[in-house]
């Protein structure tokens, strides 16, 4: 090779070695100790009660209540004691209370009529206020509420929502019921009182018969099963439970006979520093002996239930046994049938009487839940009210594995 | 002079050979993991070149008491430099039912191309009012702290944070 040519072959070898050898660039992660925010749920979720769930609201709010509208176009529920309703598609919320009234539950009675039961907030030094029934339409431009009436002690909607019964207190441990029906000002009450006082009631899928839970006078510790025929306007015992056993929450009509949740009474825990359990019970047509609720095994422990619009299914928040995760399951009696349709795996569903409802379609069931609180901040990366598991939210869960549109 | 130019012309091709393929891979390349977790658009980040950092120690100090700081970092991650980037924190309660929702406004007034700047925030953490007696809440409300950037131009991102009580 002649000399002349070396300098040059070692300049074009270096030239390419330069621009071959592209610079290293370091790729590295910040190491701030931020909090990196959870991707943000849209649209139909999986809050981790199965596949299927949709949300029905969203934020921070201590939620109960759910309620659908007749026409299932619009839910309402109580929000740390205010109303609020909205359509169950997207759609502003609208507040009916203010603050200086706390409702406890609510009601659609007709497609534009909502009803509330509720009271003054309590002061520390009197004994809380008596509950009053209002009642909104919303179908004009005014939130306007009327009274309705005083000293109520439990609602229930009417068949297919129209309409209301509800038990008021007559005074002298005794109570009354009244009826109102659709969107009607005026209510009948039946003259024949009841002994005792009404916790809740419910209707018959037929609307001709009411199931109320009692307590007798000057009796605190038995509770009584009770029915009321409203075209006679003549009740009658079914069953009494004695010995520190209380009827939990709505006794529920369905075609197949009563059934009621039931054990013993609430106290914080039990002699054993267990918490309390509640028991399904049954009354089959025609008998009166109440029998445990045949489909849902030995080890169940009830909490809540709600018959489905056509009276042939039961909605059932409960356990399988007490070590297991609360869920919503249907029962049907009819077939002694229990199925699963949530897939809880760490949220805290609400198992208060009046958390959850059918649709009137029959075809979901709204609850109430959260994902379980966090002992550490927790960073998002959405506005405060579109969080979801965050914060007791509406789920509607589908059922029978019909999906919601 | 030939093998010179043999040479030279061998290296320009190398060259651009190599330009060409860091090229190809620059515009293949995913983004890195961490910043896959930026909310999407449709939710309110809305693909924002404005980011905001947390940190984890100082979150978890805060208690529900008046005299409370936090500091966080307002990052642009766009190409060109954010100016009077507003910056409202929002201290409110999980009991929709109590009243004392506060603001507090700082304006950033400029995040260079890529950087970061630091956000100071005093703010009152406390119960300005006791929940109304029989009405049904959440025991016990969870603090929240909403915090949102938003630019002149309308870009804005959020962040919630949920205190433990």
């Amino acid at each position: 090779m002649p000399s002349s040519a070396r300098p040059a072959r070692l300049f074009a070898v270096l030239t390419f070695v330069v621009l071959t050898i592209a610079p290293a660039r370091c790729f590295h992660t910040d190491e701030e100790g931020s909090i990196a925010p959870l991707a943000p749920a849209a649209g139909r979720v999986d809050p981790g009660l199965g596949p299927g769930t949709r949300a029905l609201s969203s934020g921070p709010g201590y939620k109960g209540s759910p309620s659908w509208s007749p026409g299932g176009g619009r839910i309402a529920f109580t929000v740390d004691g205010y109303v609020m309703d909205k359509p169950t598609e997207s759609g502003g919320l609208r507040r009916w209370t203010t603050r200086d009234f706390v409702a406890r539950d609510t009601e659609w009675t007709s497609d534009d009529t909502l009803t509330m039961l509720g009271a003054a907030p309590a002061s520390p030094s009197r004994e809380e206020t008596r509950r009053s029934l209002y009642r909104a339409h919303t179908g004009g431009d005014s939130l306007k509420l009327e009274k309705i009436a005083r000293g109520v002690l439990a609602m229930s909607p009417g068949p297919d929502g129209d309409g209301l019964i509800f038990a008021f207190d007559r005074g002298a441990y005794e109570s009354g019921l009244a009826l109102t029906r659709g969107s009607a000002e005026v209510y009948k009450i039946y003259p024949k009182p009841i002994e005792g006082r009404v916790a809740s009631l419910s209707l018959s899928p037929s609307g001709d018969e009411a199931v109320v839970a009692v307590r007798p006078e000057g009796d605190p510790e038995t509770s009584e099963l009770r029915t009321f025929d409203l075209r006679t306007g003549e009740g009658k015992e079914v069953t009494r439970l004695d010995g520190k056993r209380e009827i939990l929450g709505t006794p529920q009509w369905t075609k197949q006979g009563l059934f009621f949740v039931a054990g013993k009474q609430s106290t914080p825990v039990d002699e054993d520093g267990s918490e309390p359990l509640y028991d399904l019970y049954r009354v089959p047509e025609g008998g009166d002996a109440p029998e445990p609720a045949p489909g849902v095994g030995e080890d169940f422990v009830a909490a809540s239930i709600s018959v489905s619009p056509d009276g042939s299914r039961l909605a059932v928040i409960g356990r399988l046994n007490p070590k297991s995760p609360t869920n919503l399951y249907v029962l049907e009696p009819a077939t002694k049938s229990l199925e699963a349709v949530t897939a809880n795996e760490d949220m805290e569903i609400k198992t208060g009487p009046d958390d959850l409802m059918w649709s009137p379609d029959g075809k979901s069931v709204a609850i109430v839940a959260r994902g379980t609180p966090s002992t550490e901040p927790e960073v998002r990366a959405d506005p405060v009210d579109r969080l979801l598991r965050d914060f007791y939210n509406l789920y509607e869960i589908p059922v029978s594995g019909d999906t919601p549109q | 002079m030939r093998d010179v130019l043999f040479w030279l012309s061998g290296a320009a091709l190398a060259f651009f050979i190599t330009a060409g393929a860091f090229l190809l891979l620059a515009n293949l390349a995913t983004v890195p993991s961490e910043k896959s977790l930026a909310p999407d658009p449709a939710s309110g980040g809305s693909g924002a070149a404005v980011e905001l950092e947390l940190d984890a120690e100082r979150l978890a100090a805060l208690r529900p008491l008046p005299d409370q700081s936090l500091d966080l970092r307002v990052k642009n991650e766009g190409a060109t430099r954010l100016l009077d980037v507003n910056v409202v924190l929002t201290v409110s309660s999980e009991n929709t039912a109590l009243p004392n929702t506060r603001f507090y406004r700082r304006t950033v007034e400029k995040v260079a191309a890529g950087g970061a700047t630091g956000v100071h925030f005093e703010f009152d953490l406390s119960d300005a009012e006791q929940p109304a007696a029989g009405r049904p809440a959440s025991e016990p409300a969870r603090k929240i702290l909403e915090i949102r950037a938003t630019t002149p131009e309308g870009v804005s991102t959020v962040r919630t944070v949920i205190l433990p009580p």
